[in-house]
């Protein structure tokens, strides 16, 4: 099997025997959970347009290692033009989902792997480039889901891991076998964790030989004995067990974190891509964060809708033509494509590591993520402003529905007489799930903090912005000799 | 009768309706035109239907095959024109 069809994918995570927990209780069939489920159908679409011929150009690639078609989540990037159709893909499966879908972090979690285990077999004789090209090949045969978990609860965050008062808040190893390696810690927030089939887990933080226990990198099925899994709350997410199918916004997908826990773990030997390497962990949390600011080009995509959403309400209220307004879409579509210069531009500007795959430009990779912190929650604000207070203050659907309530819930929200009023609501509540409800996670705070907060980005813009070099250029224009 | 295989780009953000497109040259060239899979061996032309100017598809695997690219529903609309006309010279060829 070189790629699953998307009814495929859910038959074989019902295989799966995840341990996981929300609300307090077990969770025993995860994928139909209605809360859950709409994750699921959102990794689906990944699967799904890989097989449709009017994608396949951007969901589909050849492998560079079976010569097989794959889909392009289990890929290693062989040029430029692998980045971009990957920045093209975050903005077309962010259009059709409206919502994080998930499959990117295991695609950044590979590549990132594919550069860090060759560097450090360069330098030492550890073989884990090999043993993660056979990993890849099993990933690509089985066009598996992966989750790429890289942060962790990390405690103090003051202290390094070995000063934690609490040894566990870095994921680390605890034991030594000579199969392989026992590791105990947890991975927080970590997007799509239970629609996958493999953890592939990674260091948090540059590391010094004090730290080495921590400095660990390998790969499990996801129901590996030992891993638990709690879900995160979002918000209004209990709206999907109300039935009705106005006031969930996005009626057919959404996203999901989890906190994944790793209670005294057992991975074999041919898993694990870094043993105590402590002075390779920054590089590969460097080259993930990279490739995964990259992938923010998801948000462009949702700011697709959200647009749409917002001109769509402007009509339905009547105001499409206001200048005001029109400003305002204009505004929100350069806030967005504005996102999408730079997911294309880092990825034009890519480059070639020694292992052979193509890595991002660094710099442009964090200028478009520390973009990615503030555009959507100015798009948001603008959607917000058009649509009206009404998108917080509507009823529901069932006062929609009521025999008692209808008949005035439709008579007061209407506005055009050539506009129904459930579809004026059922666009307000797209809204709402965009800016402050379930998929606001993903549109908003994700965009905050997942692939490192603003001051990470920050970090990495400074040391690449080559200061010296535009001192050089002024001091020549003006004459300065020293 | 002319084998035409269909390649579309990757739709990331086209400006057009790509599939709605290709139903329509379908339709207006049934008969006239036999659609199969760009990799069919005898094909005889690809038409990579793109959904905007950048027109990125990934055409590497159709080289020395005649390709013609349309960008948008205008250039679909003149393709049809296209294969029309060139049947009606191949018809009145036949006739003289």
């Amino acid at each position: 099997m070189a790629m699953m069809t998307a009814e495929q994918y859910e038959e074989s995570l019902e295989k799966l025997n995840l341990v996981v927990y929300m609300f307090g209780e077990r969770v025993e069939d995860v994928v139909g959970n209605p809360i859950i489920r709409p994750s699921m159908k959102a990794v689906a679409k990944t699967y799904e347009l890989a097989h449709r011929s009017e994608y396949e150009d951007i969901m589909t690639v050849v492998s560079h290692i079976s010569g097989k078609k794959i889909n392009r989540f289990t890929h290693i990037h062989q040029g430029t033009r692998d980045l971009l159709k990957k920045s093209k893909m975050g903005r077309l499966l962010g259009r059709e989902t409206g919502c994080c879908f998930q499959r990117c972090v295991g695609m950044d979690a590979l590549n990132a792997l594919s550069i860090v285990t060759f560097d450090i077999d360069a330098k030492y004789p550890t073989g884990y480039y090999k043993r993660f090209l056979k990993y890849l090949e099993y990933v690509q045969e089985n066009d598996l889901t992966c989750d790429g978990a890289m942060t962790d609860p990390k405690g103090d965050r003051g202290l390094p891991p070995h000063k934690q008062p609490d040894p566990d808040h870095f994921l680390r190893v605890v034991k030594e076998r000579k199969d392989g390696i026992v590791v105990r810690g947890a991975k927080a927030h970590q997007t799509g964790a239970v629609n996958s089939h493999e953890v592939i887990v990674m260091p948090t933080l540059s590391m010094r030989k004090e730290d080495e226990d921590y400095a660990v990198s390998f790969a499990l099925p996801s129901d590996a004995e030992g891993i638990t899994y709690i879900m995160g709350r979002q918000s209004c997410d209990t709206r999907k067990l109300e039935g009705g199918n106005m006031d969930q916004g996005n009626l057919m997908f959404g996203g999901h974190e989890a906190l994944v826990v790793f209670d005294d773990v057992f991975v074999p030997w041919d898993r694990v891509f870094m043993y105590k390497e402590y002075d390779f962990a920054g590089q590969l949390v460097e080259d993930f964060a990279s490739y995964h600011r990259q992938s923010y080009a998801c948000k462009v995509g949702v700011g697709d809708v959200l647009i749409g959403a917002a001109q769509t309400a402007a009509e339905y209220n009547g105001v499409a033509r206001a200048s005001h307004i029109k400003d305002k879409i204009i505004e929100m579509n350069h806030l967005n494509e504005t996102l999408y210069c730079g997911c294309i531009a880092c990825a034009s500007e890519g480059h070639k590591e020694p292992s052979g795959t193509y890595c991002v430009n660094t710099l442009l990779a964090n200028v478009h993520k520390q973009n990615v912190t503030r555009f959507p929650y100015e798009m948001a604000r603008l959607a917000q402003d058009i649509a009206g207070g009404l998108m917080v203050t509507l009823p529901s659907e069932k006062d929609f529905r009521s025999p008692e309530t209808a008949k005035w819930v439709e008579k007061y929200f209407k506005a055009r007489p050539d506009v129904s009023t459930e579809n004026r609501m059922r666009i307000l509540r797209l809204i709402e799930n965009i800016t402050l409800g379930t998929a606001a996670v993903g549109y908003l705070t994700e965009s905050m903090h997942g692939a490192g907060s603003p001051q990470a980005q920050r970090i990495m813009i400074s040391r690449r912005a080559n200061l010296p070099e535009k001192q050089r250029a002024a001091k020549k224009l003006c004459g300065i000799e020293e | 009768m002319l084998r035409v295989g269909v390649k579309y780009c990757g739709g990331c953000n086209p400006e057009y309706d790509r599939v709605a497109l290709v139903e329509q040259i379908k339709e207006r060239l049934e008969g006239k035109v036999s659609f199969v899979l760009p990799e069919s061996e005898d094909v005889d032309i690809i038409l990579v239907v793109c959904g905007c100017k950048t027109a990125c598809a990934d055409l590497s695997s159709f080289r020395g095959i005649k390709i013609r690219a349309v960008t948008n529903r205008e250039e679909g609309k003149k393709f049809i024109r296209e294969i029309i006309e060139r049947e009606v010279q191949i018809n009145a060829k036949a006739e003289k």
